[in-house]
């Protein structure tokens, strides 16, 4: 019964593969939920390795003993597919070759982590390498000609022509100035304010907009009686009203109207604009780092914001100081994130 | 008056004139220090003093300026930092890059250095858990190590003054200007670290040669007290030589040209020197027990006798556990000092973090990882040379998955590497799943994970061959676990929280993270070791039977501490990219450029090679001497590893 239970599971999880593999199934027919993304990654992973632990238990209690390489060499074929054919949007190879190369020294470390288990994983090796059977004789032999055509394969590969656009090491968030002159006032990074994020006594107080913003979580509630589209609406809520409006007049057909860097144009681009409602965008930074990027556009980027790919204009030749406070302000509402800040 | 009474009273006069003659440099410099070091440091040459005074006191003006970094106003005292040029006389060369001879002469000076400062901290505790152990053989036996720790650290030291001098040279052939100009500002200070020198390698003659003759009684406390000595004349060492580097990223004491202004201190004390002196007296001893730990692992895999495998299984493990116990706590210091950092110039945190520096930084939190790893997978191996441990093993592969999982996370890069086709397959620079991995409130999750999992790895391995049974023996079990599974969950739910709140509450999230994976180290450690008492043992330790790939793990957690500091290192220079006083004075030689990923790269893996290689020269010259030296008597002691091979 129970090597019954362990050859269908096994074999449920061996058909999972393939038919994503194939591409019989699409990766996305088992849904990445938006905002537990990262946090189902790691349970399915964890899914996984007790699936397979269950796996190998039921069939030696039944009798039947997955050979310690096997077990290795599988699992770790696992992950490489689960990370190549599960995760989507596709994972860069540079992470995918990272991710593996972990996955690797972990299979390592079980299946050497006492000398027992070490001796099961090397034998089939050790095989391979001085046993007189007739299997193995030929397994040499087969091995003798496959490595050097395997090598040979490798160099040829190696010397083919590419024509693939070369890797690129990206430099999201260059170091700004210590200041910036916008419309001939200077602003210094590390101390300046936005001027509108202001409680009713018109005093700069990040507790009081911080608790206007809208919920983080799917669907970006409004909190109640924090409508900036209400008439009635005074102060900071009227700013963020007027920062929307700025950035629907101007901002959004690239950034989206979601704030998420899918606009009218933005796929006309590579990169698409910046995706504010990614923790790892405005999320991580102060508000004074997005007004001298707004102010400055892709052009002035600086020397390290490698490979300065940006298309945004310098929005200070179209857009007065205070408007862009106030697109700022909206933008941090919008998507539910505060700015970083020093106390 | 008895013979012991008369050689008591001869050391404690020895050892009084030998901290007199310690203390003689400060006393002097004091009146010099207080007045901004006698005569102005960084002031003008004699022939233009000369000038000055011929021209009458009563035209010679008092000038004053502000302080760069304290904003108090000073005498200016010196004169301003050079402005060089890109020509032979600021910058001598040869066919070569002068930066490159100058990182290899620095970076090797700094790894012996760093060797030999942290060795004699292990000695001076293990010589007094030799003092002050009840068991004799035991006693014996950590005194046997603490000599074998400082032998080791005897001959880097004379390769760690060989490669001062030649950093010393290189700085003033081929950087001269920059050079004087740092003499200048730090005369006094260079002095009374040339002559603590002097007494750091007095003390430590006299503590390695008198180990025999003073092994006993009153003597050996003279003798310890003499470690407590040389670990202050060291720590003393790097902290000037700290001021230097703390100079040349955070500025202090000087005005805006670069101009000294009579207080030393504030020249000494700059933004970050506190910082790094804390980070880096502990990243010594990290990196100095991975070094030893190496040694023991080299002697162990050439070891020819079991008794001689036994001592270096046990010396490995030893120096394995303290260079941990230093690596555990490394980051808070390292946070603060990044603190510092921020607090000091936002462009220079962003810089090193989010910037032109952030892929370092995670070719940084692999290297951490790895360390993690090593030891972890070192202390499933030493499970081996437990009977009775044997039950543990069928749990390790969690364990695997745990530290793997925290790793995976905290080696997530933030700005990813990729084609523009995978840019655009992704449909944006973030990816919605790994994205959320490669900021810091999920790496901070990771990291936790990975400690916590490391103390878990660490209880087992107390549990090895014993069962407690202690009545309480049930309920302390269960608390235990409850503890570290709550622990988890506590380190895990912060990760996730910390992306619903603002970024410096975020930031102050690391804080309850940290005292979770500490209270897991400490408080169940101690309550691990209090519910061993009396506890029942299932096997003994049979030291040297373990594997060899225990051994290789020891050697790769010392050539990963080796490259990290390497790393490390070179991205605390560079992050001051055109400067060589950061906003006062200019590099203009023609490598004041920041080198690609790949250059520096290679770079620290060829100073790593190279430290290695030399340090083989050092372990095999301890060989040599052990060859020599008369065999003692080697006792066996029951249940206990066999006496050390090597006498002294």
């Amino acid at each position: 019964m129970k090597v019954l239970i362990g050859s269908v599971l096994g074999g449920l999880v061996v058909v999972l593969i393939a038919l994503l593999a194939f591409g019989v199934l699409p990766a996305t027919s088992l849904k990445l939920v938006e905002g537990y993304m990262p946090m189902q990654m790691l349970v399915e992973l964890a899914g996984s390795v007790a699936i397979f632990a269950t796996v190998s238990y039921m069939l030696s209690q039944g009798g039947i003993q997955l050979p310690r390489f096997w077990q290795g060499i599988l699992f770790w074929a696992y992950i490489l597919l689960y990370l190549k054919f599960r995760v989507y949007p596709p994972i860069p190879f540079s992470v995918r070759a990272m991710y593996g190369t972990v996955s690797l020294i972990a299979v390592f470390m079980w299946v050497s982590s006492n000398e027992e288990d070490w001796k099961k994983f090397k034998q089939p090796i050790m095989n391979v390498l001085d046993a007189n059977t007739g299997f193995h004789k030929g397994l040499r032999t087969v091995y003798l000609v496959l490595l050097p055509i395997l090598l040979w394969g490798f160099s040829y590969s190696s010397f083919l022509p590419n024509l693939d656009e070369p890797v690129e090491l990206r430099t999201v968030h260059p170091a700004p100035p210590a200041s910036t002159k916008v419309h001939g006032k200077t602003f210094v990074l590390q101390t300046s304010q936005n001027p509108y994020r202001v409680n009713p006594e018109g005093k700069y107080d990040q507790e009081y907009s911080n608790a206007r913003i809208v919920e983080q979580a799917m669907g970006r509630l409004m909190k109640p009686d924090a409508n900036p589209w209400d008439e009635k609406a005074e102060g900071y809520l009227k700013y963020v009203r007027e920062g929307g409006e700025i950035f629907f007049q101007n901002c959004h057909f690239c950034h989206g109207d979601n704030l998420n860097g899918r606009g009218l144009h933005a796929f006309a681009f590579n990169p698409i604009p910046a995706n504010f409602t990614d923790p790892g965008t405005i999320a991580q930074l102060q508000e004074t780092f997005i007004f001298w990027r707004v102010s400055k556009g892709g052009i002035g980027l600086p020397n390290e914001g490698f490979p300065w790919a940006s298309v945004m204009p310098p929005w200070e030749q179209h857009l007065t100081t205070d408007e862009i406070w106030k697109v700022i302000l909206f933008e941090y509402w919008h998507t539910g994130y505060y700015p970083r800040t020093w106390d | 008056m008895g013979s012991l009474t008369k050689k008591k009273t001869l050391a404690i006069m020895a050892l009084s004139a030998m901290i007199g003659l310690l203390l003689l440099p400060i006393v002097v410099s004091v009146p010099a220090l207080a007045s901004g070091g006698g005569a102005p440091a960084g002031g003008p040459p004699p022939d233009v003093v000369k000038k000055e005074g011929g021209e009458g006191d009563k035209d010679k003006k008092i000038e004053k300026a502000r302080d760069v970094y304290y904003k108090t106003e000073g005498i200016v005292s010196g004169l301003p930092a050079p402005k060089t040029g890109d020509n032979s006389k600021d910058y001598p060369r040869y066919n070569f890059e002068s930066r490159v001879l100058l990182w290899f002469a620095n970076q090797q000076h700094l790894y012996y250095g760093s060797f030999v400062l942290a060795v004699p901290i292990f000695c001076m505790v293990i010589e007094f858990m030799g003092v002050m152990t009840k068991d004799k053989a035991m006693g014996k036996k950590y005194d046997q190590l603490a000599y074998d720790f400082i032998k080791i650290s005897l001959t880097a030291y004379s390769l760690t003054a060989i490669l001062g001098g030649i950093l010393i040279f290189t700085f003033l052939t081929l950087y001269p200007a920059f050079f004087g100009y740092l003499s200048s500002i730090f005369r006094p200070v260079m002095h009374i670290y040339a002559l603590m020198f002097v007494a750091e390698s007095g003390t430590l003659y006299i503590y390695y040669y008198g180990w025999d003759k003073m092994k006993e009684g009153f003597l050996k406390w003279i003798h310890l007290s003499m470690s407590v000595i040389l670990n202050v004349i060291g720590t003393v060492l790097m902290f000037l030589a700290n001021s230097w580097i703390g100079f040349m990223m955070s500025p202090a004491g000087v005005d805006e040209q670069g101009r000294f202004l009579g207080n030393i201190w504030h020249v000494i004390h700059t933004a970050l020197w506190n910082p790094l002196n804390v980070h880096r007296i502990l990243g010594n001893m990290a990196f100095g027990g991975g070094v030893v730990a190496a040694y023991a692992a080299y002697r162990f895999l050439s070891s020819k006798t079991d008794e001689e495998r036994a001592h270096y299984d046990w010396m490995g493990y030893i120096a394995m556990s303290l260079g941990v116990a230093f690596l555990i706590p490394l980051p808070l210091p390292a946070t603060w000092l990044m603190r510092e950092v921020y607090a000091y110039r936002q462009q220079m945190g962003i810089t090193l973090m989010g910037g032109l520096l952030a892929w370092l930084f995670i070719i940084q939190a692999t290297m951490i990882g790895i360390l993690f790893l090593s030891t972890n997978y070192y202390l499933w191996q030493a499970l081996g040379r437990m009977r009775g441990a044997e039950r543990f093993q069928r749990w390790i592969k969690y364990f695997v998955f745990l530290l793997v999982c925290g790793f995976l996370v905290f080696i997530t890069p933030h700005t990813m590497v990729m084609t523009p086709a995978e840019l655009k397959a992704m449909g944006g620079q973030q990816h919605p799943v790994l994205g959320n991995y490669g900021v810091m409130s999920a790496k901070n999750g990771g990291i936790n994970v990975i400690i916590t999992t490391t103390v878990l790895t660490f209880i087992w391995y107390q549990r090895g061959n014993r069962v407690p049974s202690v009545s309480w023996s049930k309920f302390g079990n269960i608390f235990m676990g409850v503890f570290f599974f709550f622990a988890y969950v506590n380190i895990i739910w912060l990760a996730i929280y910390g992306y619903f709140i603002p970024a410096n509450v975020r930031v102050g999230l690391s804080v309850p993270q940290v005292a979770t994976t500490l209270s897991c180290l400490f408080f169940m450690t101690a309550l691990n070791l209090s519910m061993l008492k009396g506890a029942k043992q299932i096997g003994p330790i049979e030291w040297g039977k373990i594997s060899v790939r225990s051994q290789y793990a020891l050697i790769m957690l010392a050539t990963a501490f080796t490259w990290m500091m390497g790393l490390m290192g070179y991205i605390r220079s560079s992050v001051r990219l055109f400067w060589h006083v950061n906003e006062i004075m200019r590099d203009n030689s023609p490598w004041a450029y920041t080198h690609t990923v790949g250059f520096a790269a290679n770079m620290i893996s060829f100073n790593v090679l190279f430290f290695w290689i030399s340090i083989m020269f050092v372990f095999w010259l301890g060989t040599l001497a052990a060859k020599k030296a008369p065999v003692e008597a080697k006792a066996p002691v029951p249940g206990q590893a066999p006496q050390p091979a090597v006498g002294h």
